[in-house]
């Protein structure tokens, strides 16, 4: 009886999520349904995380992009791959499609992006796997996005 | 639907008149009411416990962590015995802390787990425990809840004494139940009188690092060493450690242990050794044992075998050593906050004798002796004296104190705790304890600053108290609150192996430090694969290395060929994840050894001895995420004489 109930609850639950993030992703979907369309977002409403504002100017450093590969290498490659689908969407041209603040705030503040902000809830539903946080530091975030900055050049 | 519903509500009341009626039947008694009892211990969901709780594992060999006041059970870390759940003593790198001189050891006996002190408080950062069959001493972090340290014990045997902290933490002491020959070599049992002795072991801890080292044992006259603890405050420099057969007796002890109206407490002065050693006092004899050390950086332990230890006689060390006159048999050998009380429990006596340590010193100084036991000065009973409890109970055993001037003390054959006043030695109140209580514990009382909220005991028998699982039952341990004059019964919780000792603190001392994931940039680990484009695999004559990384959810690589029937197989899994409670498993088909659990940043390795061609799937044993089902490969196993090259792939 009470398993019952239970049930019934937890269905009603379940239909209000599905409608709720099927209403959040339909607006993007509109514009296509292949998986480039979801990269089409260039800008995002509201930011999300920690990092409200990031200044990368126009040039590329080196160094910077040097440091943010071997982090890249280590604690992202297992799952994101530069220019083809793998565990999770391909990464060489985030950079264009993404802002800086959206970048930092998905790897330092996975689990905020997750819940909240719209496009990743769409990619969500498209890869089935959320994105493990990799306790990267805010230094070496910045670093991994001037490694995507530059494979976006 | 509305059906449903007016059902339940009637369930619900029935549930809630049936709740009001037992607690109106509970509300006369002096026991606390069932509702009252359980909001006192009810720990909502999401809410947290205000102690851990670190109980022995008794026969299991491993310690178990519990809160309190819900005696929820959140962990077993394993310590002397293996474990498949945490491939402790199964995967390539844990193997080594199960080594001794006798090689490798599956299981033993833990039985007292004590806490490092800092200024004579417990500080969160260690918990020491005994193994008492094969004698050894192990370190436990608690910011990993890792056994990272076990030290093996020569000359002794049944290390029930064990282990106890100097109030800086200085030395864990260790002292052997069974007196053995030194050294110990094939003699008849006849000669225990002349050649069995009893060694009390020093090991130095250091205070930055933990790392121990073993450093003097004293070679006492061939008595049973049965427990000890360390002096505080005024105290601090000795050590009192309680011993039974001083008969010396070597068969039937049961009956000829017990013959002398009085055993010993001993008293030493370890501060006053440590001065005569630094001088070269003592010897250093040949003895065997193990060392074993697991490193954080390289996820491995490596296991050495020492050769030889510095060993002194009381008579090295003149002014040192002294023995109380205690009644009977005793047991526990508890020393009070302030350091100034030393209390004996006498298994078989009929009081519970207090010894002051002021007292003793004056002994000492005016040479108030009764007599000597080889080259040992035995003091005077009532010089040393400084009340009796009387008519405590029945089979006094061990004492723990609260922050109010009181001393509770568990009885054996009575089955009660009986709490008594440093004051005046009067008893204020009894509990009974379901049943048989050996030891009993209070958050900090053993140290200089109990939190004096509960006494927790640990109980021998368990018999009706749960429902029954066949002849054997679940162990038992019983939370008590001590707030108030009389104490209360809260809660029965169920313990793993037999309850011995227990050490309880305040969570905060411990949770804010506890490690949520290992750095993969410090995994030093030889044979770690630090992202994804090096797994690799790697032949070496008959030796296969596996260089594998597992990442949610999916291993690299994860198709291998190669493997020949004859070949050893080492599959070493780096979990590349870094985010905290997400470990991996590892588990291949047909493994005769082991599988794995791999915490984040962490590498482990399976050894796996294949006996037949065919391929073999493995998989991930710990749920991941969504895809968890899908993190599986497969190896190609070929004959033996077969030339299937080594290859992999490393993509989906």
């Amino acid at each position: 009886m009470k398993s019952t109930i239970t049930r019934i609850l937890l269905l009603a639950i379940a239909a209000v999520g599905i409608s709720i993030s099927f209403v959040a992703c339909s607006q993007e979907g509109a514009e296509g349904k292949q998986e480039e369309s979801v990269f089409e977002v260039k800008q995002e409403k509201k930011v999300y995380g920690k990092i409200q504002h990031v200044d990368v100017g126009e040039a590329i450093d080196p160094t910077m992009a040097k440091a943010g590969l071997d982090v890249f290498d280590t604690k992202c490659s297992a799952c994101h791959k530069y220019d083809e689908r793998y565990v999770g969407p391909a990464l060489g041209q985030v950079a264009k499609k993404r802002t800086p603040e959206y970048i930092m705030n998905m790897i330092l503040d996975t689990e905020v992006m997750i819940e909240n902000d719209d496009t990743v809830k769409c990619l969500m539903q498209e890869f089935l796997m959320r994105m493990p946080n990799q306790s990267v530091d805010e230094k070496d975030a910045r670093n991994i996005l001037e490694h995507l900055r530059e494979k976006a050049k | 639907m509305k059906r449903l519903t007016l059902w339940s509500l009637l369930g619900l009341a029935i549930v809630a008149s049936a709740v009001f009626v037992s607690c109106s039947k509970g509300g006369g008694k002096a026991s606390v009411g069932a509702a009252d009892a359980a909001s006192a211990v009810y720990v909502a969901p999401g809410e947290k416990d205000e102690f851990y709780n670190f109980v022995s594992g008794g026969f299991s060999g491993q310690l178990a962590v519990y809160g309190l006041p819900s005696g929820r059970l959140f962990r077993v870390i394993p310590v002397f015995s293996v474990d498949p759940e945490k491939s402790w003593g199964f995967s390539e790198e844990t193997k080594p802390m199960l080594m001794t001189s006798h090689g490798f050891i599956p299981w033993d006996d833990a039985h007292h787990p004590d806490m490092s002190q800092t200024d004579g408080v417990p500080d969160g950062k260690y918990v020491f425990i005994n193994g008492n069959n094969t004698p050894r001493i192990a370190r436990i972090d608690l910011k990993d809840f890792r056994t990272k340290e076990i030290i093996e014990l020569p000359n002794s045997a049944g290390n029930h004494s064990s282990p106890f902290s100097t109030q800086n933490s200085e030395y864990v002491i260790a002292g052997t139940r069974f007196s053995v020959p030194i050294p110990n070599e094939d003699v008849s049992i006849d000669t225990y009188k002349e050649k069995f002795k009893g060694a009390l072991s020093f090991i130095k801890m250091d205070k930055n690092s933990g790392a121990f080292n073993l450093a003097w044992q004293i070679l006492m006259p061939g008595f049973d060493y049965d427990l000890a603890r360390c002096g505080k405050g005024p105290s601090g420099d000795w050590m009192f450690y309680t011993c039974y057969n001083s008969e010396k007796a070597n068969t039937m002890k049961e009956i000829n242990a017990s013959q002398n109206d009085k055993d010993f407490i001993v008293a030493v002065n370890w501060k006053k050794i440590e001065a005569f050693v630094a001088q070269g006092k003592g010897q250093i004899i040949t003895s065997r044992y193990a060392h074993n050390v697991y490193n954080d950086e390289t996820h491995s332990a490596t296991s050495t075998i020492k050769t030889s230890v510095r060993v002194v006689t009381p008579a090295d060390v003149p002014g040192c050593i002294y023995y109380i006159p205690t009644p009977k048999s005793p047991h526990g050998c508890d020393v009070d906050p302030s350091g100034e009380y030393i209390v004996g429990g006498g298994k078989l006596a009929t009081v519970i004798p207090v010894m002051s340590f002021s007292k003793m010193i004056k002994a000492i100084e005016s040479k108030a002796f009764d007599g000597e036991i080889d080259g040992i000065s035995v003091l005077k009973y009532d010089a040393c004296l400084a009340g009796e409890v009387k008519n405590p109970g029945l089979g006094p055993l061990h004492t723990e104190f609260d922050d109010k001037g009181n001393a509770y003390t568990s009885m054996f054959v009575s089955s009660e705790i009986t709490k008594w006043s440093l004051k005046d030695f009067k008893v204020i109140d009894k509990v009974p304890t379901y049943y048989s209580i050996g030891h009993l514990c209070i958050p900090g009382g053993n140290s200089k600053k109990p939190w004096g909220k509960y006494v927790i005991a640990y109980n021998k028998i368990t018999k009706d108290r749960y429902l029954p699982t066949g002849p054997e039952l679940t162990q038992s341990a019983q939370l008590y609150d001590i707030s108030g004059e009389k104490m209360k019964l809260l809660l029965d919780f169920p313990t793993i192996g037999e309850p011995h000792y227990a050490q309880a603190v305040p969570a905060d001392l411990i949770a804010p430090n506890s490690t949520k994931i290992y750095k993969i940039e410090n995994n030093k680990h030889p044979y770690v694969t630090r992202k994804e484009a090096d797994a690799r695999v790697e032949r070496k004559g008959n030796e296969v290395h596996i260089y594998m990384t597992s990442i949610r959810s999916h291993f690299a690589p994860d198709n291998i060929e190669g493997v020949k029937v004859g070949d050893k197989v080492y599959w070493h899994v780096t979990n590349l994840e870094q985010d905290w409670d997400v470990p991996h498993g590892f588990a291949v088909l047909g493994n005769n050894n082991a599988e794995l659990l791999i915490m984040p940043g962490e590498t482990s390795t399976a050894t796996w001895e294949p006996k037949y061609a065919g391929v073999y799937a493995f998989y991930c044993t710990d749920f991941c995420s969504a895809l968890h089902q899908e993190m599986q490969g497969y190896v190609r196993v070929s004959g033996a004489g077969s030339s299937t090259p080594i290859t992999w792939n490393n993509k989906k």
